[in-house]
């Protein structure tokens, strides 16, 4: 249909926000305030490819994902998906796009229903369409049946399994199952929440092939969330690093890792250590002061101001917009005016 | 035509067939799912197989009370009074043994049957500890020891007793009249009254006692009015005559004319039965006395012209009463059995009720949150603040006291700890991945509710409620005991508890056996319910 240069926007967030309100009062809720954990973030993914977030913990990544999934509704912003604003989505339209868009958890343990036997759990988001009638060929329990077999054996699986329960499984067997879920309806892009960070490293690199032979052979785009910067550079055709709720840094993996230009994206690559000693003796770290601040607060100036070893007294009051630099690279920083 | 049943028939042969699983192996690997793994594990563990076998025996028991051999529940036997329970005796010689005991006793008392010092001083201690079972028995020993001695000797008035309870024992039947038959002088064809059309039934009666059919059909038009005015009266009492004749006629205006009809031929059919049986009674007595039939025995009696009986007959004090009787005579094997139907029933149909209500409210709260919750949770806190038993006993006070509104009197107010339980189990998985999966894939509230979460407290649902079994058959019996629960005649295990109680020290039977029965039950019960938990938790421990 396209050329495979051709770039084709899947799915486009526009100024996303998600706060989530402090309540007090016992009996009459007055809302005193609201934890910001997505502030008003902008970035497209485009068909095919892999959009890697990065950030440390408490930043507002998985509440991203969540809330393009709509699993939380967004304060406001719009997420568009195949020309259709989810935000804002009758029901029923959601609903069909909710089939293209499928996530994967984090927690290997946590996401799969241990009441259930893996062949309902893959089979579930085939058996809801079913029940709805969405389904784009209609199937029955037989076709059902067949299609979590074909799932399984795609996801790496022994189809014999079928029967067993989650707790049967080690934690990257669960991923799996996780993965075939998610596969089930057929969807365009899948958001990948934290998908590795649960398992340890032998097991990280299968999954991360499988979901890249996946990629390849299904045609899947990502949004994949890690705090990994190994994984995402492995992973990754474009990295957002983002920081309080807000994307510092948006650029293509490779040039991300080889330039990066904000202050927060330099610290945090510095941070991670390299696996060979003689470099890693030699290496530099750029140690940042301070905490990170509370997400309750609303920010005049720079998110990243009170840690920033190279602020100007322009950040302390101006928000800095996202400056493009030119070979798909964009930051959000005073100092690249 | 054929063909067509011939693909459905296939069609529903393919339904049936599930899907098969192969392994790399080309085995095929069975099927599982939760309630089977849930049994198979269910039957590892000893103690819960035991109870589901005790529980099954039970309600086997309580369905099947109506065709088992035994007597009726209601059956007032005045000569059977507090019978012991005996597997050898019959309660002709139970009573026999009653009454020499009790003779004896008597004698001693009179100073007639003459005891040593030593006899004497134990019977005193006993009498002083109202220990009067044990003052029968060994006065029923000892007498029979002095009578075969010729130590102690009846007099007349005594022997007379004796001998008139002998026959009494040997001569008393109980009849019942299966089916009247009437046959034809023609044909000589045997027809089944009962069968018959009113108006032939009224004929045959009326050439029985010599009266017209006119006059038989008058005569039993009053009959059933009285009936209906009776009954009028001991449902509303305290009005005036009039009101009373107003209301009667308002009842008898809604009778349509078949319904009169079949008022009639049931009150001159069960004056005919009464006759067949008066008769079948003074012909069957002399045959008891001489002993020239066998008993017991079917036979069918001639009444009078071409009307006869199928009759049966058994001898009254041949019965046995293997769990003694009660105070009015009747069976405390057939009471029980029929007494565990009402408590089993009440339990179950109570628990499910109560689950039922707890679980949906529960979740909905749990899952919703906000103000649905709550609302709920306001609801559940001022049924709380309430006390428990005044609320039932103020339903069965207002809605009568039968056993349905029993029933519902416990279900409205029980279902209060399980919601407040669904919804803390609820509240703490919503938050977990595999909901939010649920939901990242479009599944409807319904479906996470009841597939998701519902399954996911199920453990802590099925502990609650075989739980829950056993209190509501302690409530059931608490207000069966303040008279509030079921009505004599029908019987719960709590109803007899609390009449055995009356005469404990000298009737224990009457409060043993039920109490046994009932806590047999309720330890199954329990047993089954940690058995049911450790079942259906897929990630049990305790998986033996």
């Amino acid at each position: 249909m396209y050329k495979k240069d051709e770039k084709k926007i899947l799915l486009e967030v526009v100024d996303l926000k998600q706060h989530f309100p402090i309540e007090t009062g016992f009996i009459f809720k007055k809302q005193v305030g609201a934890v910001r954990a997505v502030d008003g973030i902008s970035f497209t993914v485009n068909s095919g490819e892999t959009l890697g977030i990065v950030g440390e913990s408490g930043c507002g990544k998985s509440t991203t994902v969540r809330s393009i999934a709509q699993l939380y509704k967004p304060t406001s912003g719009s997420v568009v998906f195949d020309g259709l604003d989810l935000v804002n989505a009758p029901k029923n339209e959601m609903l069909k796009a909710r089939k293209n868009i499928q996530m994967i958890f984090q927690d290997p343990y946590a996401s799969l229903d241990p009441r259930m036997t893996v062949r309902t759990i893959i089979g579930e988001p085939l058996d809801i369409y079913m029940r709805r009638g969405l389904l784009d060929e209609p199937m029955d329990k037989e076709m059902i049946e067949k299609r979590v077999e074909d799932l399984m054996e795609r996801v790496g699986l022994n189809r014999a399994f079928k029967n067993r329960y989650p707790h049967e499984f080690s934690g990257g067997q669960r991923q799996r199952i996780g993965i075939a879920r998610a596969l089930a309806l057929n969807p365009k892009i899948i958001l990948a929440d934290e998908p590795v960070s649960a398992l340890d490293v032998s097991i990280q690199s299968q999954i991360l092939n499988l979901l890249s032979d996946l990629q390849k052979d299904l045609g899947l785009t990502y949004v994949f969330i890690a705090h990994d910067l190994a994984v995402i550079e492995y992973i990754s055709t474009r990295v957002a690093v983002m920081y309080l709720g807000k994307i510092v840094e948006l650029s293509k993996s490779s040039e991300l890792y080889h330039n990066p230009l904000h202050p927060y994206t330099k610290a945090l690559l510095s941070a991670a250590p390299i696996p060979d000693p003689v470099i890693e003796r030699k290496r530099q770290r750029i140690i940042l002061t301070g905490d990170v601040p509370s997400p309750n607060k609303e920010h005049k100036g720079c998110y990243f101001y009170e840690r920033c070893p190279m602020r100007m007294e322009k950040c302390a009051t101006n928000i800095p917009p996202m400056h493009a630099m030119g070979n798909d690279h964009a930051v959000a920083c005073w100092l690249y005016e | 035509m054929k063909r067509e049943s011939g693909y459905q028939m296939k069609n529903i042969m393919r339904k049936k067939q599930l899907p098969q699983t192969m392994n790399e192996f080309d085995q095929v690997v069975k099927g599982n799912s939760l309630s089977k793994d849930a049994w198979r594990r269910l039957k590892k563990n000893k103690m819960a197989v035991i109870s589901v076998i005790i529980v099954s025996i039970y309600i086997l028991l309580a369905i099947c009370a109506p065709i088992l051999p035994i007597y009726p529940y209601d059956e007032i036997v005045l000569d059977h009074q507090n019978l012991k329970p005996s597997f050898s005796k019959t309660s002709g010689e139970l009573m026999f043994e009653k009454r020499l005991a009790d003779l004896y006793t008597q004698a001693w008392r009179q100073g007639r049957l003459t005891l040593s010092e030593e006899q004497n001083a134990i019977l005193e201690t006993w009498i002083d500890k109202n220990q009067a079972t044990k003052v029968w028995d060994y006065m029923y020993v000892e007498g029979n020891r002095q009578l075969e001695s010729g130590t102690f000797t009846f007099n007349t008035a005594e022997n007379r007793t004796v001998n008139n309870l002998k026959s009494k024992i040997a001569t008393d039947l109980q009849i019942t009249v299966d089916t009247i038959w009437t046959t034809d002088p023609q044909t000589g064809k045997k027809l089944n009254v009962e069968k018959l059309s009113t108006e032939e039934i009224v004929n045959l009666y009326a050439t029985m006692v010599g009266n017209t059919p006119q006059q038989v059909i008058t005569q039993y038009t009053v009959e059933i009015e009285q009936q209906i005015l009776k009954q009028i009266k001991s449902e509303s009492t305290g009005l005036t005559e009039a009101e009373y004749q107003s209301l009667l006629q308002a009842d008898l205006a809604g009778f349509s004319q078949k319904e009169r009809d079949n008022l009639t031929k049931d009150n001159v059919f069960s004056k005919i039965a009464a006759i067949a049986k008066d008769i079948a009674a003074s012909d069957l007595k002399t045959a008891a006395t001489d002993a020239t039939a066998e008993f017991p025995l079917n036979k069918e009696i001639q009444i009078k012209d071409s009307l006869s009986a199928s009759v049966k007959a058994t001898k009254m004090h041949e019965r046995r009463y293997y769990l003694g009787t009660d105070y009015v005579g009747r069976d405390m094997l057939s009471r029980i059995i029929y007494g565990g139907q009402v408590s089993i029933a009440i339990g179950f149909i109570g628990t499910l009720t109560s689950v039922l209500i707890g679980v949906v409210l529960g979740a909905l709260a749990g899952y919703l949150g906000g103000k649905v919750d709550y609302f709920i949770m306001r609801v559940v806190d001022i049924m709380y603040g309430l006390p428990y038993m005044l609320l039932v006993i103020i339903a069965m006070a207002i809605f009568g006291r039968n056993i349905l509104n029993l029933f519902f009197a416990l279900a409205i107010i029980s279902w209060l700890t399980i919601s407040r339980m669904v919804r803390g189990q609820i509240m703490s998985l919503k938050n977990q991945e595999f909901i939010e999966a649920a939901r990242s894939m479009g599944a409807s509230t319904p479906r996470i509710i009841f597939r998701h979460l519902v399954p996911n407290s199920l453990s802590v649902i099925i502990v609650f409620s075989t739980l829950r079994i056993p209190s509501f058959i302690m409530t059931e019996s608490f207000l069966s005991f303040l008279g509030l629960g079921v009505q004599a005649p029908y019987a719960s295990w709590g109803s007899l508890v609390g009449n055995g109680v009356g005469g404990m020290t000298l009737y224990p039977w009457k409060l043993f056996y039920p109490a046994l029965a009932m806590t047999i039950f309720l330890f199954a019960m329990n047993f089954l319910g940690d058995g049911l938990r450790d079942a259906f938790d897929p990630q049990s421990k305790n998986q033996l």
